[in-house]
């Protein structure tokens, strides 16, 4: 059988059922409106104009830069001449990149758990089962249903950060200064083995739960790593730098391989057909 | 022809099939009985290799099932009670994508072809959401043949349907074995619906294969002593040489008989002393002999 013709098929099918259903693409839309563009576009704007010695909260973030200075961390910071510089420079080259992998992680559990956890619950998942389709067919298409729109939804979103963040930093430094390589790994690197590596382990727990909300709930758990990320650079604890995201994704594809093995394994036709019952 | 070898299956604890065996011949309509429970679903499920046996084989035209479920797949359409259709997705987006999940080449014109066949034209491009559980069936039913399939398990098709819909369910049922010579199993608990269609049965109990066989097979076993009530004008009496009525009205007379071969012999003794109209054997019926069958495996 046309195993293409039946991948080709299921991604139509999934992303089509992700777009009629507004419970799924609005949260989808939300959140990468306002983590990826709404939240660091005003920090950054307002970064760039304020006296920032009048916030008092901030002489803490701006206490970590001096650290991260003195400690030779950052050493691009060092050339920079005021204050409003080096944070817009933090702001917007540093600290919103750990923020930015809440978008792939939250796009690719939504889709994964709807994807296949929804199916089981919709009672749909024994029909594709009757269909003489392998099951890695069924899983290509499932996770390229998930993996295409997850990474798709981040790129976007990042191209609208880059745009606006050049727009707010060209008059601060004069030149263009985005993206870095840090944002270049992320985005080409990162995002997708991160998605992978969310969609396959959203497959593993919507084979043993039975609904949508149930996967989603367990799905969500996976934040909570991207958590530590965001404090650990926010309080100058944890600079993420070119190495640590060429690991980073490599970890992530390591987990990816893991997890389709157990995937594979636990999945078979029987499996999940039993699953239903 | 498909074979049905000593098969048991375990959902935890629970054994839901116990050593089940039988053959079913190409071409014919297998009626399969049981009450809720008794294990038709999960047989299905087994036969046409979607769900594993804890022991006992399954082959269907020489394909062993649980080794080869994509080949058996391919020549098997399955009809389960839920309908397993898309709700967002009009009827004919449905039947496009299951073509492409069957590899199928020329969709559209066979999918045209289903839609005439099942007279569903109306409500093609309505959405699932919308459509009757009667439609959902017709749909269904045209998902399962799309890949022109040569065997059809079809789980309570007529669950849920109105005389009329039931009534085009297996005109359909009919029409497809004959035309199509297709081998169709239909599991179901309403009996007077499979005696319309079906030319063999296998009931079920508690996991069990109780009883199998054509309709006549089966009701000779079970049905030793036939009651039979004759309609007819008999100027004379309804006693007729060794044999009296239980009951009698004006036109009509019950008569209670030792075995089947008494029939023949009592209804010449009536034509010869009167006018038969009509002869009914009671409790020959397939609901009939379903509670006879589990009446004698209920202390099993």
């Amino acid at each position: 059988m046309n195993n293409r013709q039946a991948i080709r098929a299921l991604i139509r099918k999934d992303i089509r059922s992700v777009t009629s259903s507004v419970q799924l693409w609005l949260p989808m839309l939300i959140v990468p409106l306002i983590i990826g563009i709404i939240v660091p576009s005003a920090m950054l704007w307002v970064a760039s104009r304020v006296d920032l010695h009048s916030i008092s909260n901030l002489n803490v973030v701006l206490d970590t830069l001096d650290k991260l200075i003195q400690s030779g961390q950052m050493p691009s910071l060092a050339t920079m001449s005021t204050d409003n510089q080096r944070i817009v420079y933090f702001l917007g080259l540093y600290m919103f990149a750990p923020l930015f992998l809440i978008i792939p992680v939250m796009a690719s559990s939504i889709l994964t758990a709807n994807s296949f956890a929804g199916e089981k619950e919709r009672k749909t998942l024994e029909g594709l089962l009757f269909t003489p389709m392998s099951m890695s067919t069924l899983f290509r298409g499932k996770v390229l249903a998930a993996f295409i729109p997850s990474v798709l939804l981040s790129w976007v979103t990042f191209i609208i950060y880059g745009v606006i963040a050049n727009i707010l930093m060209y008059p601060i430094f004069g030149t263009l200064m985005f993206p870095n390589w840090n944002w270049i790994i992320l985005i080409l690197w990162v995002v997708p083995t991160c998605s992978l590596a969310v969609i396959l382990l959203n497959v593993l727990i919507s084979a043993k739960v039975r609904g949508f909300q149930e996967a989603y709930q367990l799905g969500g758990l996976v934040v909570l790593p991207l958590i530590a990320l965001i404090a650990g650079q926010a309080t100058g604890m944890l600079m993420i730098g070119p190495w640590m995201l060429l690991g980073t994704g490599a970890v992530m594809l390591l987990t990816s391989f893991i997890l389709l093995r157990l995937v594979t394994m636990w999945n078979r036709r029987q499996q999940l057909a039993e699953s239903q019952i | 022809m498909i074979e049905v070898l000593n098969i048991n299956k375990y959902f935890g604890e629970h054994q839901a099939l116990q050593d089940v065996s039988f053959t079913i011949q190409q071409g014919s309509i297998t009626g399969l009985i049981g009450p809720n429970g008794s294990g038709k679903t999960t047989l299905i499920r087994i036969m046409n290799g979607v769900l594993g046996a804890n022991s006992g084989l399954v082959t269907i035209q020489g394909i062993d099932t649980s080794r080869e479920t994509e080949k058996v797949l391919a020549i098997c359409g399955t009809l389960t009670e839920q309908s397993g259709l898309y709700e967002n997705m009009s009827g004919r987006d449905n039947l496009l994508f299951f073509a492409d999940a069957f590899g199928l080449k020329r969709a559209t014109e066979r999918i045209d072809e289903l839609v005439h066949l099942l007279e569903i034209q109306d409500y093609q491009h309505r959405k699932i959401g919308t459509y009757s559980t009667g439609m959902k069936k017709r749909l269904g039913l045209a998902r399962v043949l799309l890949h022109r399939p040569s065997i059809l398990f079809l789980d309570e098709p007529t669950n849920g349907l109105d005389p009329d819909g039931i009534q085009t369910v297996l005109r359909i049922i009919r029409q497809l074995n004959t035309e199509l010579n297709l081998t169709i199993i239909i599991s179901s608990h309403v009996l007077t619906q499979l005696s319309a269609v079906c030319d063999h049965y296998i009931f079920m109990e508690k996991g069990r294969v109780v009883e199998k066989g054509t309709e006549q097979e089966i009701i000779q076993r079970y049905q030793s002593a036939p009651r039979l009530e004759v309609e007819a004008d008999m100027p004379n009496g309804w006693k007729t040489g060794i044999y009296s009525p239980e009951t009698v009205t004006a036109h009509t007379a019950t008569y209670q008989l030792s075995s089947r071969e008494h029939i023949p012999l009592l209804l010449r003794q009536l034509t010869e002393h009167g006018q038969v109209y009509q002869a009914r054997m009671e409790g020959n019926d397939l609901e009939s002999i379903y509670f006879a069958i589990r009446e004698a495996n209920a202390h099993e």
